[in-house]
């Protein structure tokens, strides 16, 4: 049995015609570090906080190493929970909202102040143990909250969005702190986010979410690099995966602007003869643009213009109008281009995706 | 920058708020200056600017305040005061709080019209009530009691709706934090919440405070033993006493005057803040 187990479980808010979150089945193990991701609206804040109590599950079941969780109190659900906005005692200082819960379980004093002092350590927060939130920045006060949810030593620690009320330099190095912490207490986590970059980065498998629907589940390259919808490929990713309007017939596909490519004998065997309208997707990084690639898919060579490019330090990214829509193409920083250069390049054959112009479902996935 | 043109203006209205400050003091330095001086002195007085100013600082200086501390109960009246409006301070607090806390985040049915009917009260003048709580009271027997006179007055719909909306303000997730660091509502309540509103806390305080002071006709139905007296029903007999002197009527003036004026100079942001009270969120 899984630790956490999701069983058609459903949220309606009273009122509302729709599920917020609709039939969610899932399994997560036990130290596991998950990331539920998706736009605003899409249910992961939703099920965070059914899984915390704070939502009454409206349908299905939900377990929590082993036990039914439905009608449980949240503080009988052994959770630690980190929110967005921080949430912590204006009145107390740091050591006291570290330590209140500690002290509402009735530890022995000296106890608490072993437990709070590991903590404070832990999370540099020494020279602030005596002030209170307001007097923290907001990186120091997202600590304290961290803080607090550690020393409980709970199993299961619930993280809403918490770094976003963080500026960027400080979002990756609290990244990293919340990583390091996971590694070391080996607390199950499940953490929302809207940042997939956080969701990559951070987590041993990411569940990504569209309107209260799972979308897939998987480890953060499974998703990258096997999407199983438009929805997903276009998610995951920055910049966003290219998609053009193809036509596919005779092992062809036709760009809307009636540029074509041969498809490789591996892409056909996966279309498993589907033909007709479909949406091509490819990442920028598989547009290549480099001799030795131009060489091996010579015949599928097409060209485009600059429209406008972006210096990223370490790559650029060259944007160009091609197959009627938009494209970005991830080039080494050697690479150098300007706007209106006209450029040659190939689509890798085996980082194509054909997706379903109607479902969006990716039929280079499909078993 | 302020300019040429709004110095003016400030100056102004600095000089005209002054004007109209000396003139509502002019009575309070008058009363303070006789308080001071023996029936003679005053009448002597009247009718000249000595009357403004207090008597050289002699052995006699003290003599009408002396008089009222020892020969009336007025201290123990004022400590009757003071006993009543912190019993009903404490308890104002927990009740209006609680009941402030449930309109504002606790969700139930018809809890907005219950809101309506709490500011309907509002309009109700203690008037109109005061015999149908004096039938009630006596019908209990609890005439001439603590709890008789406290009773009535712990509930305030105004009392309610200031807690409502500053309590309507206050994060969730902070209580959702505290459930998870195993703090029931009660104890989040007093522990969290009542902190957390420090200042309506102190304006419900300090109006309490004012109402339980300047009460007349409630103490004076409820109360006949004369150790239970309040102030200003103490005020009243000792004033009304036909061989209280002048200077001592306006000495026992003085000193139900006094507390007022220490709550009013101590907490007058508070007051403020009551009066214009929109909800606005607390630091």
């Amino acid at each position: 049995m899984s630790f956490i187990e999701f069983k058609n479980v459903c949220k309606r808010y009273p009122g509302s015609d729709k599920d917020t979150v609709e039939n969610l089945n899932l399994n997560i193990e036990e130290k596991e570090f998950i990331a539920f991701v998706g736009p605003s609206g899409c249910g992961k804040s939703t099920t965070l906080r059914m899984i915390a109590g704070f939502e009454e599950i409206t349908g299905g079941e939900l377990f929590i190493d082993g036990k039914k969780m439905n009608e449980v109190a949240p503080r009988d659900r052994g959770i630690a929970m980190v929110f967005q906005n921080y949430a912590l005692y204006p009145h107390m200082t740091v050591e006291k909202n570290i330590g209140y819960g500690l002290k509402n379980m009735k530890m022995p004093a000296d106890e608490i102040r072993k437990k709070v002092d590991w903590a404070i350590e832990m999370l540099g927060l020494e020279e602030y143990r005596y002030r209170k939130p307001k007097n923290l920045s907001g990186g120091q006060r997202q600590r304290v909250a961290l803080g607090r949810a550690i020393v409980k030593n709970q199993k299961l620690f619930l993280m809403d969005e918490p770094l976003s009320n963080l500026d960027a330099k400080l979002r990756v190095s609290m990244r990293t702190e919340i990583s390091k912490i996971h590694r070391e207490l080996g607390a199950t986590t499940i953490y929302v986010t809207h940042d997939q970059v956080e969701a990559m980065t951070m987590a041993d498998r990411i569940v990504i979410m569209k309107e209260g629907v799972i979308q897939q589940v998987g480890k953060p390259m499974e998703l990258y690099d096997h999407p199983v919808n438009q929805f997903v490929a276009g998610f995951i990713g920055s910049p966003q995966m290219n998609f053009f309007d193809v036509t596919v017939e005779d092992g062809t596909a036709t760009f809307a602007d009636g540029n074509s490519i041969t498809l490789s004998d591996g892409t056909l065997k996966k279309l498993n003869g589907r033909r007709g309208e479909m949406i091509l997707g490819i990442r920028g990084e598989d547009i290549k643009m480099d001799a030795q690639n131009m060489e091996i898919n010579g015949e599928n060579r097409l060209h485009a213009v600059i429209t406008d490019t972006e210096v990223m330090g370490n790559e650029n990214n060259l944007y160009f109008t091609f197959g009627g829509a938009q494209a970005v193409a991830r080039v080494s920083k050697y690479e150098i281009s300007q706007i209106g250069d006209r450029i040659d390049f190939v689509f890798m054959p085996s980082k194509m995706h054909f997706f379903d112009r109607e479902t969006g479902v990716n039929y280079m996935e499909m078993q | 920058m302020v300019s040429k043109k709004q110095r003016r203006i400030n100056w102004i209205l600095v000089a005209v708020l002054l004007v109209l400050s000396i003139f509502f003091l002019f009575p309070v330095i008058w009363m303070l200056a006789n308080s001071f001086k023996p029936d003679a002195a005053i009448t002597a007085d009247m009718n000249s600017i000595a009357a403004f100013i207090p008597p050289a600082l002699d052995g006699n200086f003290f003599d009408n305040y002396i008089e009222i501390i020892t020969n009336t109960s007025f201290l123990r009246y004022m400590g009757n005061t003071l006993l009543y409006a912190a019993i009903l301070i404490v308890l104002g607090i927990i009740v209006n709080g609680l009941a402030g806390y449930a309109l504002a985040k606790i969700d139930f049915p018809f809890r907005e019209q219950w809101l309506l009917i709490i500011m309907m009260l509002l309009i109700v003048p203690t008037e109109t009530v005061i015999t149908i709580h004096f039938l009630i009271i006596a019908k209990a027997g609890l005439l001439n009691t603590i709890l008789g006179y406290i009773l009535p007055s712990i509930v305030n719909p105004f009392n309610i709706f200031l807690f409502r909306q500053v309590f309507v303000s206050l994060p969730d997730d902070v209580y959702e934090a505290a459930q998870l660091d195993f703090c029931g509502p009660v104890k989040y309540f007093f522990t969290m919440v009542i902190p957390m509103s420090k200042t309506v806390v102190a304006t419900v305080s300090v109006f309490t405070f004012l109402n339980v002071w300047n009460d007349y006709l409630w103490p004076a139905l409820v109360f006949t033993s004369s150790d239970m007296l309040t102030a200003q029903i103490g005020l009243n007999s000792i004033t009304s006493n036909e061989n209280t002197t002048m200077g001592q009527t306006l000495a026992v003036i003085t000193l139900v005057t006094i507390p007022v004026i220490i709550i009013y100079s101590l907490f007058s942001k508070q007051i403020v803040e009551g009066v214009t009270s929109t909800g606005s969120k607390e630091g």
